[in-house]
């Protein structure tokens, strides 16, 4: 896999606050990457940047294998809330954006027919879009972003203004898309990030506080633990006094961190079975995404 | 210049849709045609409608065709450049707004053709709607009043048109250096408040774009400054071209306003 973006220390303020703090990433060709963090934690400064909208104060984007001194010629972007003009039908809107990329005249109609069709769109495309409802809007939007086949696609929170249906629909479009070209998208919804993403960029306040695949970052968080839920509260104190761990207890739930009291389920088994313990649930848990996302990305300090 | 035809056709389809292709050539038209005929008509009216004492007699003054083009531009000095104004106060500056210029800015276009192509098309309208509407006032001041000399008639519009060319760019150049609301203030202080600034204390010099309405008249009742003239034409041209440039580079420049 060859290098398609690289990023370096792309800074932006505003007055005195910095919308985006030196972050340095890579994308890889025909990757998908997700940006993740809090509202205002920097992913549309970033992907404004990237899109050519907004100059950075400092830092630098560079293309691999690229002669086109001007990088919107490969970009597709979708903005959060994309805007299209009332008074124009969806093929003219998506024709227009393909004419406005380089696809030359009669090429630009048939490649907007033709992304019409695959984004879902294509009962509708003599629509005026001031009719379109909001997933036909964001479907839209999909469609111009890819109508002259980026090599890199910008997608800022793609599928977070749409109903489960709809997001569903977008997530498969943009699996889809995953062979063709690479993505870069940026989301606070978990869920999505977890089902299509090769790399996680975690923002907060602007700076990248982490970064790696899924895989790895998992690892490096997954704070690994043993959890046991009693049938009877009393047993937790019984337990607890049999065992020389760190307990953190909710409800009649305890939790064993595996890391920090070196043990492993069999010994945990192998106390309960002995001493008879009624119990509903024994689970062993990594960290959910969710948590990490707190943990990365909104509490640390 | 890439994308310019495409930008081109976009603002055409803007104003034919939108209905400004219409509704602007029906106003200047509407005036042209309202001029000569209610002065021609003027004395019946007061009479019949007056409420004017048993017996009163008035006299009327005697118009020329030549001054009824005269009281007709001074309606479009102020009706009509508000109707430009407000027509196109946000051609740049609404396009930033609502965030319809975000998708058009993320594309490999230049700003000289985004800024070009409207400027194309809303002088265009507009300039075809300032000529329709002396034509027909052309028409009714010779039906109504005497046959005014052509030449007279083309040298006056094509005076004009420089003007009304300038008030268009100068609107387009605001909307894209500021916001909708301080784009329109602006351009009717630089437009109607210079214009009356001119009138008041303009005759210590002869040369601005805002003496070109002047002059566009002087060629009917003869009195003619050429050199005056001329030199407020290049001016004119100049300040014209000075806008274009600056309203192309304050577009470039107000790019990343656009709500993303």
């Amino acid at each position: 896999m060859s290098i398609l973006l690289e990023v370096k220390n792309l800074t932006k303020s505003y007055s005195q606050e910095k919308a985006a703090d030196n972050i340095s990433f890579a994308l890889e060709e025909h990757t998908s990457t997700a940006l993740i963090g809090p509202n205002g934690a920097g992913k549309t400064t970033t992907l404004s940047m990237l899109a050519g909208l907004v100059s950075p104060s400092n830092g630098t984007i560079a293309f691999h294998n690229n002669k086109t001194s001007d990088i919107r010629e490969i970009i597709g972007f979708l903005p959060q809330y994309p805007k299209f003009f009332p008074w124009l039908s969806a093929l003219e809107f998506t024709e227009m954006a393909a004419r406005l990329s380089g696809v030359e005249a009669k090429k630009a109609t048939l490649e907007a027919r033709k992304t019409l069709e695959f984004v879902g769109l294509g009962d509708a495309m003599k629509k005026k879009t001031s009719a379109f409802s909001g997933g036909m809007k964001q479907r839209l939007g999909l469609a111009q972003a890819i109508v002259h086949k980026p090599k890199l696609l910008l997608l800022d929170e793609p599928v977070s203004a749409l109903d489960p249906a709809g997001r569903r629909q977008v997530m498969n479009l943009l699996k889809e898309l995953q062979a063709e070209t690479t993505i870069l998208y940026s989301t606070h919804i978990l869920n999505d990030a977890e089902e299509m993403t090769d790399q996680l960029l975690f923002l907060r306040q602007g700076a990248l506080v982490e970064h790696g695949s899924l895989e790895d970052v998992r690892t490096r968080y997954a704070k690994p633990r043993i959890l046991i839920e009693f049938e009877k509260l009393e047993d937790i104190q019984r337990f607890k006094a049999l065992t020389p761990w760190e307990l953190t207890v909710t409800g009649r739930t305890i939790a064993i961190d595996i890391v920090a009291e070196k043990v492993e389920m069999p010994a945990v088994l192998a106390i309960l079975y002995k001493e008879g313990f009624l119990i509903r649930k024994v689970e062993r848990q990594t960290a959910s995404l969710e948590e990490i996302f707190m943990e990365v990305a909104v509490i640390q300090s | 210049m890439t994308g310019f035809m495409t930008l081109l056709q976009k603002e055409w389809k803007e104003q034919t849709r939108n209905f400004k292709v219409l509704w602007i050539p029906l106003v200047f038209i509407i005036l042209g045609i309202l001029e000569p005929v209610s002065n021609y008509y003027l004395p019946e009216i007061m009479k019949s409608v007056g409420n004017m004492p048993e017996g009163a007699e008035f006299l009327w003054p005697e118009f020329t065709g030549e001054e009824i083009f005269m009281s007709l531009l001074g309606q479009y000095q102020f009706i009509g450049i508000l109707v430009i104004v407000l027509a196109f106060m946000g051609s740049i500056s609404g396009e930033r707004k609502t965030g319809t210029a975000t998708l058009l800015y993320v594309r490999p276009i230049s700003y000289r053709a985004y800024f070009l192509s409207k400027w194309i098309v809303l002088n265009g309208i507009v300039l075809a709607s300032v000529w329709l509407g002396f034509l027909a006032a052309w028409y009714y001041i010779s039906i109504l009043f005497n046959s005014v000399n052509a030449l007279e008639v083309f040298g006056f519009i094509a005076t004009y048109s420089l003007w009304i060319m300038f008030v268009v760019t100068a609107v387009l150049a605001f909307s894209a250096s500021f916001s909708t609301g301080i784009a329109a203030t602006l351009s009717l202080l630089l437009t109607i408040g210079f214009q009356i600034v001119d009138s008041l204390i303009g005759e210590y010099w002869t040369i601005s774009p805002w003496k070109l309405p002047f002059y566009a008249t002087s060629v009917f009742n003869g009195n003619n400054d050429a050199a005056g003239l001329w030199w407020s034409v290049c001016i004119t041209f100049i300040a014209v071209l000075v806008s274009i440039f600056a309203g192309v580079n304050m577009s470039k420049r107000n790019a990343a306003k656009t709500t993303v």
